[in-house]
């Protein structure tokens, strides 16, 4: 009994990872997406890996699952006709947004259309102020026209948008009865609903999203949801979303916009699990694919939150995990810019052709061809040798490079090397030293096909002195899946200025809060044992416009700190973030957040080996270059060989199914009891070129 | 003496790093300042600057009008002090136009040295608007003002900190001359704290990479930028082209105010002679040498290779030849705050002229100015006072391939509007529409962008109002036969809507609670003849709603 299945969906592959909660077995299983039906292949995966396995499907206790459905609706610009009903006088808030240009210099770029288009944005006469009293009251008659155009516009969504509904959500309710009686078949989005936060653009923008996702994405769950109650009739679905959390297929329904940045998410979820068993609670990861890579920053076994986000173009605010994407992967094509400078992406050669040393017809030098040049990717190939490398064609992708600028191919490629990991460099120090984060302070935590590739030279880099390679860095979102909590963010925003009697203010938008959540609890029906909850003050000083997240000690609405203690936690945060705080300065409370946590009964622990006496062998020597001149003799391992308490020093190189990893000259590995790498990077002074 | 050279790989990963000091300044000066300009428009900058003052990284999203300020305010300091009196820990404060080669006073730049073994190896820079600088109007860049003296604080470049110690004297004197100094005071904390942030970051790169190899790669850089750039002006077609527009008055009542421009273009140099522009004028629309230069980087830039890195290679490449004491190259005591709008005059006459030899990446004339409102008063409850300024995108001129975007800032600024609930939330005003104004883009192939109209009503007191506005005589002209874009208007609509217009750069006028203050923009040029439209695109012009069916009529058939 008792297995829970972690099914994510990505562009190429969906992957499996199954454990048993009991005896801590687990399994993976990776099968072809269906993109044009994703759901396909995970009943098909389902079935294949439970048979391979001798899972009985009838002992899935649990089924969680991660998709890319609603991002992929979104870029391919699949979704709904949405409606917009908004306050008079603002039809075009939509449109012109922050009224900016998405570059400066660019006279021919422009920010994409909004998804609704101006002929179905309509405006009622209603009017709230900034402390939600009625500046215009909202007339039935009004109401109903509003509803009536909608229904006319012929449209499969509404998105109900006023101003200060984060304040008052009175009249956007009243219009959402009104839709809900006239229009059933439209599907309604509130702004005041989705994420109840000041600064319009952006609420609407999240809103307008959501209305354009709920048609298509509730037309995928009932599908999805059919398909698996055949299977799996008995196990509890959680859906995953983009502040790392599941929830359940009816709250997904109705928030699918919260879905459209679950993808990295669940990566980040696996890294902390994995690192937790390791005791790793501070953790940087790396989860470089094909044609770009994510990183983000754990700290004390909790991943770092953003507030905003753009999505393929629009602005969303949602409480989403920290994950900072870019153009580069093994994929991702070496070029030179107009001043003769080499870039390295974020161009990819794809899935197809694919880097030269796929052998399928790719010609660009790309960051695979630069490895397999240098001697570190398996000449036996991929995939347990089921894809061949072609050195030849990787050499001669990256020969014309290397006549421009009269290196040889293999510093040539060196320098490929050298650019991708700068570039990911540049990616860690946003998420870390931008938010005020020494990586010093963390382990890197390498993911995804390419990630452990060139993981050791990014610690390097950023003087991080360890590189822990979780035992699957292939599957880690799936992984990531199956320990998911359930999670729910609440938000209200009230502005109280840290004074001696600030609790008594805060109580009571906190206790609207709580009393949500205690919905939310019962709802999920999360048992009273498992039930969580966090609290975090969003405080800026009086008078600046970004806020800062403190999160509070102490969960119960009861402990609230007292002013001087707020005062400096508040304090603490501006110094580690800005390097500076304006002691004396009046400071406020812009937010309240209230974070609900359906806890999993147990963390599972799988797996766990006896460690080994004896030393690991590799399987072959080859020459690799560290460094230009000449080549290393260096030791190939497979991972599987690789046991707990094995122990390897630098160079050598660990193949496994679908991922290297790179152990760097100097560096030393050991094989924790949990069969993760752990790497000791060697500190030097970095060669001049 | 031959210089050690350096390869295209190191370049770019040094490069990348220099980039990401200055965009990590960048943001922390954004997240941490108490400007609204600042925190909510983004109306900063951040750059490092080599020994020699010579600009070698901006932060991407730091502002052109800022690029050459920049340059300017380091050249004032490198003049004035000697590198002996330059030392570790300094930081310099400065912001005057005609003393520090700075753009507008609200500008206030701050300048850092960085040593790396006692030597002196570049400068952390950051410029940041702050939203009063006091003078004789909030918010320092009122309409009215005739000299330099109305416009607020000038400060040459002068010692803020020496040697880690803050010069109390100093900064006692600059808060005392503001409206506002307790954030001030803030603003000031978050540019210093940007500036120690760059200085330890670039220490960290001079440990990398030792201070030589930097001081060969920012040549190196230079050289690059410089090359590449004359390389796509070197695909221009050669020749002299010409071009002049108006701009509508100087706020002081004298009015079109001409820009004449001769761009000569001879193989990979290109000369942009201001020969027939008007002297400098009585009113605040002076632009100084530098904001001058700095609009020629940027339209360069945009007609001819946008990605372009910023650096005093674009600098080195743009010729300017202007009078000192014109329009475009105003000397002491010219008031210059609004030197924005006659920047994006600027962008439009060298567009115009260049035209005929672009006719892919040229546009028609766009909104055309830095409509600037500023709103002020007290708080009724408290008394305290209260300063907002807000500038106001429009139409975006109509473009080879497609129409001007509607409601959008254009050209040398770009910057975020204040969120309508943020403005209800911190001061006592109340914004009734913020909204796109119907047929105000200009006809044609590829019409004009829409305008901008965002009205603003004070809630139980008087509110004084100034404004910049600019194209509210004059319209935006199409090109290649497209047609005019609308002008834009300050105007008061008092409880039963009656409409007076306002002058086009009001000072100081007083607003009864109740009264709207509408302010309008203008709308983009349109690109090709009416004619050619496709019925699509007019089809879908009147189904938006965006034009009427009369203006379809009149301009289309």
């Amino acid at each position: 009994m008792a297995w829970t299945v972690g099914a994510d969906v990505g562009g190429t592959f969906t992957d499996f990872y199954a454990v048993n909660e009991i005896d801590g077995r687990f399994a993976v299983h990776k099968t072809l997406s269906t993109p044009s039906n994703p759901a396909r292949a995970i009943t098909l995966g389902l079935e294949e890996m439970c048979r391979r396995n001798g899972i009985d499907v009838k002992d899935i206790e649990r089924f969680s699952h991660g998709t890319t459905v609603g991002t992929n609706i979104l870029i391919q610009r699949k979704g709904a006709r949405v409606a917009v009903i908004t306050t008079e006088g603002f039809r075009d808030l939509l449109e012109i947004g922050r009224q900016t240009r998405p570059k400066i210099f660019s006279l021919q770029e422009d920010y994409p259309p909004p998804l609704a288009p101006r002929m179905h944005r309509f405006e009622v006469e209603e009017r709230m102020g900034p402390n939600g009293e009625v500046v215009q009251p909202l007339g039935e008659e009004d109401i109903a026209l509003a509803v009536a155009k909608v229904r006319e516009s012929g449209v499969d969504a509404c998105a109900v948008c006023l101003l200060f509904s984060f304040v008052s959500d009175r009249h956007e309710k009243a219009i959402a009865a009104a839709l809900g009686y006239a229009a059933p078949n439209v599907f309604v989005s509130l702004s005041s609903d989705i994420y109840p936060e000041i600064r319009e653009y952006e609420r609407f923008s999240t809103a307008v999203l959501n209305a354009y996702l709920q048609p298509a994405f509730d037309d995928y769950l009932t599908l999805l949801e059919s398909n698996l109650r055949e299977i799996i009739p008995a196990a509890v679905i959680g859906m995953n979303q983009s502040n790392g959390g599941l929830t359940s297929i009816g709250c997904a329904r109705d928030y699918p916009v919260r879905t459209v940045l679950s993808g990295p998410a669940a990566g980040v979820l696996g890294a902390i699990d994995a690192g937790i068993r390791t005791s790793y609670r501070d953790i940087i990861t790396l989860d470089m694919g094909g044609t770009s890579a994510d990183v983000s920053l754990i700290r004390n076994g909790d991943a770092e939150i953003c507030t905003s986000r753009d999505v393929a173009g629009f602005p969303v605010r949602l409480p989403m995990l920290d994950v900072h994407t870019i153009g580069a992967g093994g994929g991702s094509v070496a070029w030179f810019d107009k001043d003769g400078l080499m870039k390295v992406g974020p161009i990819s050669a794809g899935a197809a052709p694919g880097p030269a040393c796929y052998g399928q017809g790719g010609t660009e030098p790309t960051v695979s061809d630069a490895n397999a040049v240098l001697g570190r990717l398996d000449s036996n190939g991929l995939l347990d040798g089921e894809m061949t490398l072609d050195l030849d064609a990787a050499r001669e992708a990256i020969r014309p490079a290397a006549k421009r600028i009269g290196f040889t191919v293999e510093a040539t490629a060196l320098g490929i090397i050298d650019i991708v990991v700068s570039n990911m460099v540049h990616a860690v120090r946003k998420i870390s030293v931008e938010r005020g984060f020494d990586p010093r302070d963390f382990a890197l935590m390498p993911f995804g096909g390419a990630g452990g590739l060139h993981a050791v030279d990014v610690a390097r880099l950023l003087k991080i002195r360890t590189v822990v390679v979780p035992r699957s860095p292939g599957i880690l979102c799936a992984q990531g899946l199956v320990v998911a909590d359930k999670k729910e963010d609440l938000v209200k925003t009230a502005r109280i200025r840290v004074s001696d009697d600030y609790r008594e203010t805060a109580f009571l938008a906190l206790g609207d809060l709580m009393a949500e959540l205690g919905e939310w609890f019962e709802r999920e029906r999360i048992p009273e044992g498992e039930r969580d909850q966090k609290i975090a003050f969003d405080m800026r000083f009086f008078g600046q416009n970004y806020e800062l997240r403190v999160p509070l000690p102490n969960s119960g609405a009861g402990m609230l700190p007292d002013s001087d203690s707020l005062e400096s936690m508040f304090l603490a945060e501006h110094r580690r973030s800005y390097g500076f705080a304006n002691a004396g300065d009046d400071i406020e409370i812009v937010n309240i957040r209230l974070t609900g946590i359906g806890h999993r009964r147990n963390r599972i622990s799988a797996g766990e080996a006896q460690p080994a006496a004896d030393s690991p062998e590799p399987h072959s020597i080859r020459p690799v270059y560290f460094k230009p001149g000449e080549p290393t003799d260096t030791p190939m391992f497979h991972r599987r060989a690789l046991v707990p308490g094995h122990r390897i020093a630098g160079p050598a190189i660990i193949g496994q199914l679908d991922s290297t990893t790179v152990v760097g000259i100097g560096d030393s590995l050991i094989v924790d009891r949990h069969s993760n790498l752990i790497i000791e990077i060697a500190q030097h002074r970095p060669e001049q070129r | 003496m031959t210089k050690p050279k350096i390869d295209p790989i190191t370049l770019e990963i040094l490069l990348n790093a220099l980039r990401s000091v200055a965009d990590e300044a960048y943001n922390a000066l954004t997240r941490s300042a108490y400007s609204t300009n600042i925190k909510e428009r983004k109306d900063h900058s951040t750059a490092v600057m080599d020994a020699k003052g010579r600009l070698i990284a901006q932060a991407e999203n730091s502002l052109p009008i800022h690029l050459s300020s920049m340059a300017g305010l380091m050249r004032a300091l490198l003049e004035k002090y000697s590198v002996e009196e330059i030392r570790e820990g300094d930081i310099f404060v400065s912001n005057d136009p005609h003393a520090a080669g700075g753009s507008h006073l609200p500008d206030i730049n701050l300048a850092m040295p960085i040593f790396y073994d006692g030597k002196l190896l570049a400068f952390a820079c950051n410029i940041a608007h702050h939203a009063d600088v006091g003078g004789m109007a909030p918010g320092s860049v009122a309409g009215g003002m005739t000299e330099i003296y109305q416009e607020g604080l000038r400060i040459p470049a002068v010692k803020l900190f020496d040697r880690g110690m803050l010069v109390r004297d100093i900064f006692e004197i600059l808060l005392l001359n503001v409206r506002v100094p307790s954030e001030r005071r803030g603003d000031y904390n978050a540019q210093i704290a940007a500036c120690r942030l760059s200085e330890r970051r670039m220490t960290e790169i001079a440990e990398r990479y030792s201070a030589d190899t930097l001081k060969v790669a920012f040549d190196e850089i230079i050289r690059r930028t410089e090359n590449r750039l004359r390389a796509a002006i070197q695909d221009l077609p050669d020749g002299i082209y010409s071009f002049e527009d108006l701009m509508d008055d100087d706020g002081c009542g004298n009015f079109d105010i001409r820009i004449a421009i001769t761009v000569r273009i001879s193989g990979d140099r290109i000369s942009f002679d201001f020969e027939g522009t008007a002297p400098q004028a009585k009113g605040n629309i002076n632009s100084p040498y530098n904001a001058s230069h700095a609009t020629l980087c940027y339209v360069l830039k945009a007609l001819v290779d946008p990605d372009v890195p910023n650096n005093e290679g674009v600098l080195n490449v743009c010729e300017m030849i202007a009078e000192p004491g014109s329009l475009v190259n105003c000397i002491a005591p010219a008031a210059c705050a609004s030197r924005a709008n006659t920047c994006q005059r600027i962008v439009d006459v060298v567009i115009g002229a260049l035209a005929a030899a672009i006719p892919e990446a040229a546009v028609a004339a766009s909104n055309g100015a830095n409509t600037a409102a500023v709103y002020s008063g007290q708080f009724p409850r408290s008394g305290e006072p209260y300063v907002y300024l807000e500038t106001i995108g429009g139409g975006f001129g109509g473009r080879a391939t497609k129409d001007g975007t509607d409601g959008v800032q254009v050209h040398s600024t770009n910057t975020s509007n204040l969120p309508i609930e943020v403005v209800e939330s911190e001061y006592p005003l109340r914004v009734t529409r913020y909204e796109l104004v119907p047929n105000s883009g200009g006809a044609g192939e590829h019409r004009g962008g829409l305008a901008i109209r965002r009205d603003v009503m004070p809630i139980d007191h008087f509110c004084t109002f100034s404004g910049q506005g600019e194209r509210f005589r004059l319209r935006p002209w199409g090109l290649f036969g497209g047609e005019r874009g609308e002008n834009g208007r300050f105007a008061l609509f008092n409880p039963k809507e009656r409409r007076t217009t306002l002058p086009g750069k009001p000072m100081a006028v007083e607003v009864p609670p109740g009264t709207t203050i509408s302010v309008q923009t203008a709308g983009g040029g349109g690109y090709g003849s009416p004619k050619k439209r496709s019925a699509s695109a007019q089809a879908a012009d009147l189904a938006s709603g965006k034009f009427s069916s009369e203006f379809m009529k009149t301009h289309y058939e």
